[in-house]
């Protein structure tokens, strides 16, 4: 039995279809977030989750009961938006009581649930100020404090965070976490922000105009994206895509990769069966840069490793790490080595690829092949 | 900002003569007021002399307090106050009911649309543009019908109706700013239509109430037509009254009564805007100018 159930639903405006038949099941406690580039539908799927936004066609159930012509206060929903959407007029103990108030819970009990929740998230010396008292972060815990304190199913968030600095926000989506994992509660999250994606979700829904694209653990969609978009879109410094041949060599299957000078040679050690069929043809093949490393990081454990010399055309020290970036099928390719590995643009280096990490996907329809 | 450097004396000059103009024509504007004010502490010998810009002589507090009470008015001899009070009767509720309109409208406008809001909200429009004298017989029929015509009654329903065209306006503009998050909030919050009205929206709306009040004020005291097309004897407001006193036939005209309460019909729109002005002026730029 699924907690949240999105079942098919579709959303026209006039003779626009702005999502185009979304399917989506989570679990109670899962942490879901939809992502994706401005303009796919991210923000729509939610309000009309939240009850904001007319459902044209499909169903919407939250645990086991359908709701989708239910009035958003009738939902047990609670929502925090992207511009916090504080009642100006009312303090900070007003702005989170006041969705309590309107469900006619007594002065008392109201004023000992602000209490805990003020305490949760560090606010309690803020309660009776007003909202434009309030630095961006502390209205940002008002914001969920408001969501928090009416203990409802399930909790949206809207893009919450993208009004933040970048240091208060790396802050904010640790909080977020922490009050997920403690509170075990049920969160569906928009964001465009790939990384606070990977961050937060245990179930990120990858979108692109109104279509579902990948639904899947942060992982599936890290290692085994369903197709180039969702590979390129998840991932930074982003995943490598680079055009190669398929040719079958004896027994085995390998992929051919026109380098600057020469050709390089990757065995195909993923998804042979389905790619076998493409033997004589072009695909592209995508690497993440932590699969492109020097042969001293390259995990040789679980991987299968093959290394190869080729030019380095320029290095990029993030100090951490060191990105270098050579050309494979005529386009740029990042590595990213061990901090300190000695390399220097215009020479030879060595590269060493993980090909049980190497993915493909068909150049046309662009989907993964699998 | 602020220079440290002396200004030569050159560069004054502009300034001098800038302020000197300026100077000029407050002096010019203010000067209605000052004969005014001085006129009407005047005694009738003193007027009668000449001196118009002259500063009284001797100070003389009796015009004022025979135009309240014991000026002749048609053939009541009663003074200006059962007029003024009257008009205190017409402006209160007429200014509060055509605010709340105004107020609801523009929230029902912006928050509530429904199909063919804009045709709506343009006629509505259209009634702050119709001249007064188009409606005079109209609403001198309705006013009829209903029972109300010469009465203070009548006179705030005609007010509201001519008011709601421009508190909507304003009220509509107002609220067009206003996030829709913060609606969409309070409805997952619980909140109803009312509620999310009276509890979120309009106490943040003080800029714009002011505004509104001010200009409702300042229309419905200062109106004249309607109270004298649709009021006579002892229930015209105050107006009404002042143009009865002033142009009476009879007698020598007692020039210092006239002013007196000439300036008690002024005074409360002049309040109103002292006390108000300031928020006036920062209501009217909130609107196009997101603070």
């Amino acid at each position: 039995m699924s907690f949240l159930h999105i079942d098919n639903v579709k959303k026209r405006f006039g003779d626009t279809t702005v999502l185009k038949g979304i399917d989506i099941t989570i679990e109670k406690g899962d942490f879901l977030v939809l992502v994706g580039p401005s303009g796919c539908g991210k923000s729509t799927l939610l309000n009309m989750i939240a009850g904001l936004d007319s459902i044209s066609e499909g169903e919407l159930r939250l645990n086991g009961e359908v709701i989708s012509h239910v009035h958003p206060s009738q939902r047990d929903i609670a929502m925090v938006f992207q511009s916090y959407a504080l009642y100006p007029s009312m303090t900070v103990a007003g702005n989170i009581g006041f969705g309590l108030e309107m469900r006619k819970v007594p002065k008392p009990e109201r004023e000992k649930a602000i209490k805990n929740v003020a305490q949760m998230l560090q606010i309690e010396s803020l309660l009776d100020r007003k909202p434009a008292q309030l630095s961006g972060g502390q209205r940002q815990r008002v914001a969920m404090g408001r969501a928090l304190v009416r203990e409802p199913q399930l909790f949206l968030f809207d893009e919450p965070l993208s009004n933040l600095d970048a240091k208060l926000r790396v802050d904010m989506r640790t909080e977020i976490k922490q009050l997920h994992q403690r509170l075990k509660a049920t969160i569906v999250y928009v964001t465009h922000d790939q990384i606070e994606a990977m961050t937060l979700a245990t179930r990120i829904a990858v979108m692109r105009g109104g279509e579902l694209q990948q639904l899947g653990t942060p992982h599936d969609v890290y290692d085994d994206p369903n197709n180039l978009f969702v590979a390129g879109f998840m991932g930074s410094p982003s995943m490598n895509l680079i055009e190669a041949r398929i040719e079958k060599d004896g027994e085995e299957l390998v992929a051919w990769v026109e380098t600057a000078d020469d050709r390089l040679k990757l065995p195909v050690v993923r998804d042979r069966e389905a790619l076998g069929a493409y033997a004589g043809r072009r695909v592209i093949l995508g690497l993440r840069p932590e699969a492109i490393t020097d042969s001293r990081s390259a995990n040789h454990q679980d991987g299968i490793i093959y290394e190869a010399a080729l030019n380095v055309e320029i290095i990029e020290p993030t100090g951490a790490d060191l990105y270098v970036v050579t050309m494979l099928g005529g386009r740029e390719v990042n590595a990213r080595m061990r901090s300190g590995t000695a390399v220097e643009v215009g020479q030879s280096a060595p590269f060493a690829f993980d090909v049980a990490r190497m993915v493909a996907f068909d150049p046309e329809s662009e989907a993964r092949i699998r | 900002m602020s220079t440290t450097a002396p200004i030569s004396r050159a560069s004054m000059w502009p300034r001098i003569v800038l302020y000197a103009v300026l100077i000029v024509f407050a002096a010019l504007f203010l000067m209605p007021l000052y004969v005014m004010l001085t006129t009407s502490f005047k005694t009738l010998a003193e007027i009668q002399q000449g001196n118009m810009l002259a500063l009284p002589e001797q100070w003389t507090l009796t015009p004022w307090l025979e135009a309240w009470g014991s000026a002749c008015i048609g053939l009541d001899c009663d003074g200006i106050s059962g007029y003024f009070f009257n008009s205190i009767k017409i402006v209160i509720p007429a200014v509060v009911i055509s605010a709340l309109f105004g107020a609801f409208n523009g929230y029902v406008l912006t928050k509530w649309r429904f199909r063919g809001h804009k045709i709506v909200f343009g006629l509505i429009l259209f009634g702050c543009f119709i001249p007064f004298q188009i409606i005079l017989l109209p609403m001198a029929r309705v006013l009829g019908v209903l029972h109300i015509a010469n009465t203070t009654t009548g006179l705030v329903l005609v007010h509201i109706v001519y008011g709601i065209g421009f508190t909507t306006l304003f009220f509509r503009n107002y609220y067009e700013t206003f996030p829709n998050e913060l609606i969409r909030a309070a409805m997952l919050d619980g909140a109803g239509f009312f509620t999310i009205f009276f509890r979120i929206l309009l106490p943040a709306s003080g800029p714009i109430i002011v505004v509104t009040v001010i200009w409702q004020f300042t229309n419905v005291w200062n109106d004249f037509l309607f109270g004298v097309s649709f009021t006579s004897g002892e229930n015209a407001p105050v107006t009404v009254a002042l143009n009865n006193l002033v142009n009476s036939s009879t007698g020598v005209k007692a020039y210092n009564v006239n002013m007196a309460a000439a300036m008690f019909a002024a005074v409360p729109t002049l309040v109103v805007y002292v006390l108000a002005g300031k928020y006036f002026v920062r209501g009217l730029m909130s609107g196009s100018v997101k603070g």
